[in-house]
């Protein structure tokens, strides 16, 4: 099937957009980036997603993203964030169709590596391969500290979602 | 010695070859699972905390109470799905694995899937457990192993190492290990701070068979593990060892499905074979036969009464008494209804009688059975061969109906017939027993104790024995003799009832304690020392050394036609009759029964010698069906557990089990129980109240109670399970639950509406007083007005004056004075006759006033001038207190100059917002008249008592104005 030579196996793109979500009794804070980079080996089943920390915009104030690159995600010495593993489930991607997927593997940030399943909507088109999907992140799992003066106003949860086409070169 | 050793090995080898190779399982029941009459596939049981069974199914989920199954649908009907496994974790919550990979909790009674962010496995889920940390773990046909850690799903699978990603089992071992049995080997697995460790064990490490089909636990940290191809070995984790049991060696059945290990015993179910027994301390294996138990069974469970289930592809669900019954088969054997007594020697040789009283000898050797048969002279088949025993030289004592007793060398066959005792030739002998070197014979003529001297090994020795008659016993009739632990004797007797014979002196308890019958049967001893013996008709009695103790059917025994009683291998009494067995355990009088149900049925109870202990003291009895032994389980009198299923209000079921208050209308309610006992689940009763409602217990034997139209009150339904209407230490559950009253009938309501009514008879009271001040009051004014009126008409000014003009008018013009005098009389005859009423129109006031200013014109000529603007339809619609306007203008007159260089002008009118102006314009006189002001403060009280709208007075530069308002 796949004879066609090594392009045709490996998919990525370089602005897949990541958005996050902290849903505080006091505070919302949302924030956004596009310049999500992703690879994804149909054939292994293989994947790997990073994203530069200091690349997210959009927060309600300048200082509120100074405080997330400085004193919770500690940019400087933790500059990305990655997400590398296998998929679960035996799926071919060279048959249109839209699939749910779970992709087990390691989730970075904060330099702290978490194990995670993360369930994924996979949409292959002419392609074209397009990945949905929303998780949560556990503040605690990856050692970022909340002071407790803001911590009415930081979610000890955090709502990541992930929307990415991906292509073959 | 040499020749002892030799048979001692025998012996054990014979018995254990007996027991465990042609040992059947008795009792087989199965219980067809259907659905639209097709069997529905059972995949998986399991046993909740409580004792409940569950099977999943191939259309879900089923709970079966060991009579019905009840299943337990989705929250959305429309779902269904494949149930693979079944788990229930320390805080009693039930996890349910499907085919299709989902995972799905037990909530109020209805399957909820569950749905974790990672999304749920795609492959079949196999087994679930929960680590010492409280984490959940599952194992996926295709995916690895899963682990549920603070809401979060981990996976162990092939790219962590794991040597396969199917794996059939997980298992807990110590240290929070998991045993993971897989396709390629067992892995265990941990995975403690985020980090995992799987180490393998495989063909190279000594596993038999790289497929690993089943995992159960075998002892301290020691596993059974079943395998596809090669049987099963048990594996050690504490020391990583695996052992192949000798009879797995050569393995021939297949794949194993499911293993059970109950007691000392490992059940294996096998996908082609059937169902095999393994015995690991003698290494034996046994099968069951297929035709019971059909060849591929896929699971198996041991309920917590000790009965065996498994299910089978062909046949269902299947309870069997596990190891409690047995039949012995003996090949070639007589009709058993012909067995009147037998008896099981030391040697594990079973010994009977056939149709023709000839005596067989069953023994087993060297895999192989057989059978020696003695006729003995002077037995035909019309003389009864009652009892059989063995002594304490081995040598076997046949008693016989009419011909005595024979004695019988077990080896040679050579026997002999008693006869150094004149009473007992010839007698009829009811049973023969004894203890270590005594031998008691009981008969129709008397009993015999015999003591056994050394010689007495050789048969052919005479006896040494007493007698004992109707002079001692107190009766002839000797049903059987019993040596107590502390030495006494203790005659069965017809007619005289329970005779002991201690140091040499005769107890007669039937004459001595209220014992309810003189016939008595069969004596037995517990492991305390107490005697329990069994009667004709009065049930058992039990003796502690100083009272009776009667058992009856109100205590729980279930026939009261009792053959024998014996002590069994647990120390629990049995009391033997047709129908089956009552197990009493003598420490609680806890009685539980076996009968049918287990295969038990048309037992030999006309003899009292058909009922005998093995050598291992299971009691062996004979019926129809053949020979039985019965060896209690250790749970064998375990009562029922009472359940309460589901509660319902108006035939829905309550969702919230643990809000239990409802609304006076709430008041329908149905509860609906179990009392668990999967033994025999026919034979629960139950026995409820509903405090609060009931006086009394109400025994039923349904297992639903409605209660409509409960009014408010606190209420506790409290339900009762035990078998055979004994309910002395039944296991009791409740539901407690209010009704409130209506809030009608609350006592704040009722408090609320007694302070309304209050407060409304005391503002109706404030009211009324004031309504009556109010009229008081307006009386007052009324006569205050008229008071001021008269007191104006007969101010003698005014009279002087009238009277003035009056005079002049006499003299000036006669005829104009007596017009004058008319209106002046009319005038006051109006002032008295309105002084009374409240309101009189506006026209009657009008047409009163004119009297008046014609009095007044006559005095004032021309320069009092008067405009009256009022419509007649006005006059007649409106109304006025009376003398009202007819004060204004006196006050006008009184007030004013009125005179050629200062006329008076008064103008009445109606304003357009309904008042009556009263106009005039202003000639202040110098002097102020006495009782200035009085009247219009009057009217101005008055109108208040009359309405809302006020009385307005005008009085500027050039004009006094009183605007009245008009009254419809």
């Amino acid at each position: 099937m796949h004879t066609e030579g090594i392009a045709q196996k490996i998919y990525s793109t370089n602005k897949g957009s990541i958005s996050f979500r902290s849903d505080a009794p006091l505070e919302l804070i949302t924030a956004s980036s596009n310049e999500l980079l992703g690879r994804v080996d149909i054939e292994k089943k293989i994947f790997a997603f990073i994203i530069k920390i200091n690349s997210f915009a959009g927060f309600n104030s300048p200082l509120q993203r100074e405080h997330f690159n400085e004193n919770y995600l500690e940019t400087t010495q933790f500059p990305t964030a990655s997400f590398t593993g296998k998929i679960i489930e035996d799926i071919d991607f060279s048959i249109d169709g839209t699939y749910t997927i779970r992709a087990k593997g390691s989730l970075s940030i904060h330099g702290v590596v978490q194990e995670r399943i993360i369930k994924s909507e996979v949409t292959v088109k002419k392609g074209l391969i397009n990945i949905k999907s929303d998780f949560t992140v556990l503040l605690s799992d990856h050692n970022i500290a909340i002071p407790k003066v803001v911590h009415e106003k930081l979610a000890s949860e955090i709502k990541v979602e992930v929307k990415a086409d991906l292509t073959s070169p | 010695m040499n020749n002892a050793l030799y048979r001692f090995v025998f012996i054990t080898a014979a018995f254990f070859f007996f027991s465990e190779v042609n040992a059947q399982l008795a009792g087989y029941n199965s219980f067809k699972l259907e659905k639209d009459n097709r069997q529905v596939k059972i995949n998986t049981l399991f046993k909740n905390n409580q004792g409940y069974l569950y099977a999943g199914t191939d259309n879900g989920l089923y709970k079966f109470d060991g009579i019905k199954y009840t299943r337990i649908n989705f929250n959305n009907a429309e779902f269904n799905d494949t149930v693979t496994a079944i788990f229930q974790d320390r805080g009693n919550k039930m996890w349910i694995g499907f085919r299709s990979g989902r995972i799905a909790n037990v909530i109020n009674n209805k399957l909820q899937y569950f749905n974790p962010e990672e999304g749920t496995p795609q492959k079949k889920i196999t087994s679930f457990l929960q680590d010492s940390e409280g984490n959940l773990w599952f194992s996926t046909q295709g995916e690895g192993v899963y682990c549920l850690k603070q809401k979060r799903l981990y996976l162990v699978n092939a790219d962590d190492g794991l040597s396969d990603n199917n794996v059939s089992k997980i298992i807990l071992a110590d240290n929070d290990e998991i045993l993971a049995g897989t396709d390629q080997g067992i892995n265990i697995c941990t995975f403690k701070n985020g980090k995992k460790t799987i180490s393998v064990i495989g063909t190279q490490e000594g596993l038999p068979d790289y497929i690993v089909t089943e995992i159960i636990k075998a002892g301290k940290n020691a596993f059974w593990i079943g395998l596809q191809d090669k049987g099963f070995c048990l594996y050690d984790r504490s020391n990583n060892k695996i052992t192949i049991p000798k009879a797995a060696e050569e393995w021939k059945p297949g794949q194993i499905n499911a293993m059970l290990q109950a007691q000392d015993i490992l059940w294996i179910a096998t996908q082609n074979n059937g169902f095999y027994k393994y015995t690991p301390h003698t290494n034996s294996l046994s099968k069951v036969p297929e035709s019971e138990v059909g060849n591929n069974i896929n699971a198996l469970l041991e309920d917590n009464q000790g009965n065996l289930w498994l299910s089978s592809a062909g046949i269902g669900l299947v309870r069997s008494p596990g190891e409690s019954l047995k039949l012995i088969p003996i090949p070639g054997s007589p009709p058993f209804e012909h067995i009147h007594t037998i008896l099981c020697d030391r040697n594990g040789n079973i010994w009977l009688t056939n149709k023709a009283n000839e005596l067989i000898k069953f023994s087993a050797k060297n895999g192989s059975s057989s059978e020696q048969k003695l006729h003995l002279n002077g037995i035909t088949e019309k003389t009864d061969i009652t009892s059989l025993f063995e002594d304490l030289y081995g040598n076997i004592w046949v008693g016989s109906m009419g011909k005595g007793i024979y004695i019988v060398n077990p080896k040679t066959f050579k026997y002999r017939v008693l006869t150094e005792n004149n009473l007992f030739i010839n007698s009829s002998i009811l049973s023969i027993n004894g203890k270590e070197n005594t031998v008691f014979c009981s008969s129709l003529s008397g009993a015999m104790v015999v003591e056994l001297l050394p010689e007495n090994k050789d048969i052919f020795n005479s006896y040494r024995f007493t007698n004992y008659d109707n002079k001692s016993t107190g009766t002839n009739y000797i049903y059987s003799i019993f040596k107590d632990s502390r030495g006494r004797i203790l005659f069965a007797t017809d007619g005289k009832g329970l005779t002991m014979l201690r140091d040499d002196r005769f107890t007669y308890y039937n004459d001595l304690e209220k014992i309810k019958d003189n016939r008595i049967y069969s004596i037995t001893e517990d492991r305390k020392g107490n005697i329990w013996f069994s009667t004709s008709n009065a049930g058992i009695y039990k003796f502690d050394g100083k009272a009776f103790v009667n058992f009856g059917i109100n205590e729980g025994i279930s026939n009261l036609n009792i053959s024998v009683l014996k002590t069994d291998n647990a120390g629990n009494i049995i009391v033997v009759h047709k129908t089956g067995l009552d197990i009493l355990d003598p420490e609680t009088g806890n009685i539980s029964y076996i009968g049918s149900g287990q295969g038990l049925s048309e037992i030999n109870a006309q003899d009292i010698g058909a009922v005998t202990n093995d050598t291992a003291g299971n009691i062996m009895l004979s019926t129809v069906a053949g020979i039985l032994t019965y060896s209690s389980q250790p749970n064998a009198v375990q009562r029922p557990v009472t359940l309460i299923e589901s509660v319902q209000l108006f035939l829905k079921d309550i969702n919230d089990t643990t809000w239990h208050v409802f609304s006076h209308d709430e008041n329908n309610f149905t509860f609906n129980y179990t009392g668990l006992y999967y033994t025999d689940p026919e034979k629960v009763f139950y026995k409820y109240k509903l405090e609060g409602f009931d006086t009394n217990w109400v025994i039923t034997n349904d297992r639903t109670k409605n209660f409509p139209k409960l009014g408010p009150g606190r209420y506790s339904f409290r339900i009762q399970s035990a078998l055979n209407r004994n309910f002395n230490n039944a296991d009791e559950a409740t539901y407690s639950f209010i009704i409130k009253q209506a809030f009608y009938k609350t006592w704040w309501f009722i408090l609320i509406c007694l302070l309304a009514i209050a407060s409304l008879l005391y503002l109706y009271i404030k009211n009324r007083e004031k309504e009556l001040k109010k009229i008081e009051s307006l009386r007052q004014e009324k006569i205050q007005f008229q008071f001021e009126v008269l007191r104006n008409q007969i101010n003698p000014h005014f009279l002087f004056n009238s009277f003035n003009t009056l005079i002049s008018a006499i003299e000036d013009e006669p005829h104009q004075a007596v017009e004058y005098a008319e209106h002046l009389s009319a005038f006051f005859r109006n002032v008295v006759n309105q002084r009374d009423k409240d309101l009189i129109t506006l026209n009657d006031e009008i047409n009163h006033l004119y009297s008046y200013i014609f009095i007044q014109e006559r005095r004032y000529g021309e320069w009092l001038m008067m405009d009256i603007l009022v419509s007649e339809e006005q006059k007649k619609v409106f109304y006025v207190p009376p003398l009202s306007l007819q004060l204004l203008l006196e006050n006008a007159i009184k007030h004013n100059a009125v005179s050629k260089e200062a006329p008076l002008h008064i103008r009445i009118s109606v304003t357009e917002d309904n008042y009556l102006s009263i106009r005039n314009n202003k000639n202040a006189k110098s002097g102020k008249e006495k009782g200035a002001g009085m009247g219009l403060q009057n009217i101005i009280s008055r109108y208040k008592l009359l309405t809302d709208k006020p009385v307005t007075v005008i009085n500027d530069r050039q004009y006094f104005i009183v605007l009245l308002p008009l009254l419809n």
